[in-house]
């Protein structure tokens, strides 16, 4: 057992123990939980502290054979990419369990599933093994059901959360299972029966799969993983998702679950298949352009503030799309960043949302009229959450969406050019939400309402406001990490093309 | 005579004159104790059976043999007829009238179960075969005074009757055109004469006939009113033993004497296995009743079953084993929860479940696992299960198939998560809790247990699976 191994073990501990509670010692089943992810997170932070950069590759690495018979082994352990999104994963998982003191109803079923997911989160993140890697993504998706279910709110008056949750939870496995197939294929495909995945790449960098077959499994795992990522047209699960789920849901499943989607997409599909990629990719970075654009258009014909977000995210994840289509080191390495600003980003808008939600049972934003003046806290954080999802200098997002455009530039000119444009698009539908929201006209009916005023209540927002902040000021800290994982896949993928005949644009 | 061979059968025969002469001369308050003596009947087969562990060998002039294949589906036969008495003892509580035939009937049953794994000649097929049906047939029609029961139990009667004929035919066309009934000789025989049309026909009829046991399509019409109509614990008998035994019957059958057959029959059981998970998956969607969906959805499982089978590989057929172990324990789970909650609210209505994770945490946790399990959920059992079925199918270039499989993961889902939905999401009608005894919920959360572990420590298991299988290929 070793760092990586004890990030995930920590909360899958934690979720055990809670097996053993009995359900009327509330307080217990919380500290449990904040206990399980602080330990998540500070051990993340280590990580990314004592991650070797010079030596690069899969650091704190634990084997062990599960089933030898087919070649499954627990398999875990970080590359630069991986490092930071256990990062990601491992900040969200803390605020949203801290968030998660506004609920008051059948406490430890909640916990139980909550702590489910962030084990899958992390299992998914930290999987060196395609068998582990699928049973922990399908382990993530099942737990949404109960608790968009059973704690969550209509999404809208057409779409209850009952609705909501099984569209989602359809929508995921749906695309889990398409995933399974192409891996399945792939498994069979490589000769070498084993689904361990460094193992596969080395051997898939000198033996590549023939470009046919490439191209074949290549939409399976670009499809299947596009469903959560959420790929434009697969998308539509997601919005009514993000409002229906309590906000500490919601901010898991939009900060760091539709990364599961990219990252696949990055760790598998175009990590062991290159020619399918070049193949495909181009697509995708026509189709993300819908994302960007019609997402950001949908978001600005909204009224209520979930779906606004809601929309942004799929909107913002197809920045994330255009990133890795790049296939070029600037374009990854800003990928991967926006996935962990774009994360924390969407879990303080959730968080923050999900605060004054939880007082005011309402999410029109033309109800909430002027809450600066009563929440001025709350206001704040909004305003700096608002910026930093506009690309505001000195967030995180503005670094990774720069990379991204100078990525996209050479090889993608007119997408680079849209999305460039639905910057625009995105201040325009963010200002709206901040000036009609919390600087409209003083509602007398919203004096009542409570800011967040003492310390514990302020951390979860601060510490996501700083963690942006030193993402867009300190781009050094964790971005080097990343590249060493970014620069590694490129030249495995340059190498294998090359033997296979092809030529990577 | 080489009588250990079939020790388990014996002793399962023993315990069933046991419990009739119990019956027979117990007192009506004194019987209320047969079903603990079955009970510990079982346990101790269940002894001997662990204590035969790697035994093999031939004998009854070749009637029978044990072999590690045996061993493994007896072990799930006895695992079966255990959770089945526990359901039985539950369900007898609130039903009056005499008890000694119902678990005399289910020993009897599971010995024709058992002798059917046992099973290398095509005669002992048919007994054992018939033993079990018999046994069945009574079992369906117990309850006298339900219109349901009874209607139940004629159907399965009349399309059971269908299916012995047609194995029967099917035995005298083999035994026609090549003069044997023993699986060795059979095997010989067919190795080294081209097939006749006759000797194909023949060994279609046998497989129509056990596919109506396994039930599979289209041979499946029986399934949901039989275990609508049927005691719980006897629908619960029929889609965990009948069965188990059934594949057994058939993994033998297809992979040792027939194999000389393979081309002939490896495209049909593969579209079967497609129209058969399609049709149990669709088919359960609209259900209302728990154990009509239950029905439906044992039908899809059979589809998942034959998917190994009709890759007829190492790794296909440990999967089938594997498949069928995960099987009885999750659908004993949600079995064993069924009979509990129709006890208790007199009610087997999908939408009478409302709000049971409120009337019973642990009853709808358990639920809640053994849905997810059956939906192939990691990391539980039918999630490796399945796994190794659909992998099996592409390793075998039956990608279409796979394909089918993985769709039908999606479908099944879907309607496991209603019954979800009703437990966990809609609130409750009443709130009376429901409480379980002790025993019983030992029971179940031995199965709970089961699940976890067989989908987490997958290795041991798969391991045992392989060496049951291992000398065929």
């Amino acid at each position: 057992m070793n760092l990586v191994s004890w990030i995930l073990g920590a909360p899958a501990l934690g979720m055990t123990l809670l097996l053993f509670v009995p359900r009327t010692q509330e307080a217990w089943v919380r500290r449990i939980a904040v206990a399980a992810t602080t330990v998540s997170l500070a051990l993340a932070l280590i990580l990314v502290g004592s991650y070797d950069r010079a030596a690069g590759g899969y650091q704190f690495v634990t084997e062990i054979p599960w089933v030898p018979q087919v070649g499954i082994a627990f398999h875990v352990g970080a590359d630069g990419i991986s490092v930071a999104m256990l990062l990601l994963h491992a900040l969200c998982a803390w605020t949203g369990v801290l968030i998660s003191y506004s609920i008051k109803e059948r406490v430890k079923e909640y916990y139980l599933f909550y702590l489910t997911l962030i084990t899958g989160v992390f299992g998914v993140f930290a999987s060196l093994d395609l068998f582990f890697f699928y049973l922990f993504y399908e382990m993530a998706v099942i737990p949404m059901y109960p608790l968009i279910g059973i704690w969550g709110s209509d999404a809208s008056n057409a779409y209850s959360k009952e609705y909501a949750t099984m569209k989602l939870t359809l929508y995921l496995t749906s695309g889990a299972v398409l995933a399974l197939l192409g891996l399945l294929v792939l498994y069979g495909g490589s000769g070498i029966s084993t689904f361990s995945l460094p193992a596969l790449e080395h051997h898939l960098a000198l033996h590549p799969l023939p470009p046919e077959l490439q191209r074949w499994i290549f939409p399976f795992l670009l499809i299947g993983f596009g469903v959560i990522a959420p790929l434009w047209p697969f998308h539509s699960w997601s919005p009514i998702g993000h409002a229906a789920a309590p906000s500490a849901v919601s901010m898991l499943h939009a900060g760091v679950l539709m990364k599961l989607g990219s990252y696949a997409i990055i760790r598998i599909a175009i990590s062991l298949l290159p020619e399918g990629a070049a193949a495909w990719l181009p697509l995708v970075a026509t189709v993300c352009i819908m994302n960007i654009i019609y997402g950001g258009l949908v978001a600005m014909a909204q009224q209520d503030a979930k779906f606004i977000i809601g929309y942004s995210s799929s909107s913002h994840m197809g920045y994330v799309l255009l990133g890795l289509s790049t296939l070029n080191i600037i374009g990854l390495n800003g990928a991967v960043y926006l996935m962990v600003a774009h994360g924390w980003m969407t879990a303080l808008a959730f968080a923050l949302i999900g605060f004054i939600y939880d007082q005011a049972h309402t999410r029109m934003l033309p109800d909430w009229g002027g809450l600066a003046k009563q929440l001025p806290f709350i206001a704040t954080a909004v305003s700096f959450m608002a910026m930093a999802s506009a690309g505001v200098p000195g967030f995180g997002n503005f670094v990774a969406e720069l990379l991204i455009f100078v990525g996209a530039w050479e090889k993608y000119r007119w997408q680079t050019v849209a999305a460039v444009f639905g910057v625009v698009i995105t201040a325009t539908y963010l200002l709206r939400f901040v000036r009609s929201g919390f600087f409209g006209e003083t509602l007398s009916r919203w004096d009542e309402l409570r800011d967040a005023t003492t310390p514990f209540q302020r951390l979860p927002f601060v510490a996501l406001i700083v963690a942006l902040l030193i993402l867009g000021c300190w781009p050094n800290g964790l971005l080097p990490i990343i590249d060493t994982g970014s620069r590694a896949l490129l030249q495995r993928i340059g190498a294998s093309t090359m033997l296979a005949g092809g030529v990577l644009p | 005579m080489n009588w250990p061979i079939l020790a388990v059968e014996l002793a399962l025969a023993a315990l069933a004159l046991i419990v009739l002469a119990l019956d027979l001369v117990w007192s009506r308050e004194q019987q209320e104790r047969l079903g603990a003596v079955t009970t510990v009947g079982l346990l101790l087969i269940l002894a001997l059976w662990w204590h035969q562990r790697g035994a093999s060998g031939t004998g009854f002039y070749g009637l029978a043999v044990l072999d590690r294949f045996a061993w493994y589906m007896k072990g799930l036969i006895l695992g079966a007829s255990l959770l089945v008495v526990t359901m039985t003892r539950e369900f007898l509580r609130r039903l009056p009238g005499p008890r000694g035939e119902l678990y005399l009937l289910l020993v009897l049953a599971a010995t024709g179960m058992s002798l059917l794994t046992a099973t290398a000649d095509l005669t002992l097929l048919f007994v054992s075969l018939e033993l079990l049906t018999f046994s069945l047939y009574v079992m369906t029609a117990y309850v006298r005074t339900d219109a349901r029961s009874i209607e139940a139990g004629l159907k399965y009667l009349i399309l059971g009757a269908v299916a012995s004929a047609s194995v029967l035919y099917g035995i005298a066309m083999l035994y026609s055109q090549t003069g044997h009934t023993r699986y060795d000789e059979l095997t010989l025989h067919l190795m080294t004469h081209p097939p006749t049309p006759a000797v194909l026909l023949g060994m279609l009829l046998i497989l129509s006939g056990l596919g109506f046991k396994i039930a599979m399509v289209p041979f499946h019409l029986w399934v949901p009113d039989v275990y609508e109509g049927a005691p719980t614990p006897v629908a619960a008998f029929l889609a965990v033993g009948s069965k188990t035994a059934g594949f057994a019957a058939l993994l033998r059958l297809l992979l040792t004497t027939l194999q000389p057959l393979h081309a002939q029959w490896t495209w049909v059981l593969a579209a079967l296995s497609g129209a058969t998970m399609l049709y149990g998956n669709l088919a359960a969607l609209p259900q209302k009743n728990i154990k009509r969906l239950l029905g439906y959805s044992s039908i899809g499982h059979v589809g998942y079953l034959l998917m190994g089978l009709s890759s007829a590989s190492v790794l296909g057929t440990a999967g089938v084993l594997f498949y069928l172990l995960a099987y009885l324990l999750m659908t004993g789970a949600a079995f064993l929860v069924v009979v509990a909650v129709s006890q208790r609210i007199g009610s087997d209505r999908i939408e009478d479940y409302a709000g049971l994770s409120q009337r019973s945490p642990f009853l709808a946790a358990a639920m809640f696992v053994a849905l997810m399990s059956l939906a192939g959920v990691p990391p539980l059992a039918g999630f490796f299960g399945k796994f190794l079925l659909i992998l099996s199918a592409v390793q075998g270039q039956l990608f279409w198939l796979a394909a089918i499989g993985a769709v039908n993961v999606v479908i099944s889902l879907y309607y496991y998560l209603l019954v979800i939905k009703q437990i966990y999401l809609r609130p409750a009608r009443e709130d009376t809790e429901l409480t379980v005894g002790l025993p019983y919920r030992f029971v179940l959360y031995a199965c709970l247990a089961g699940i976890l572990g067989v989908g987490i420590f997958q290795r041991p298991f798969l391991a045992l699976a392989t060496t049951a299988i291992q000398s065929w290929f």
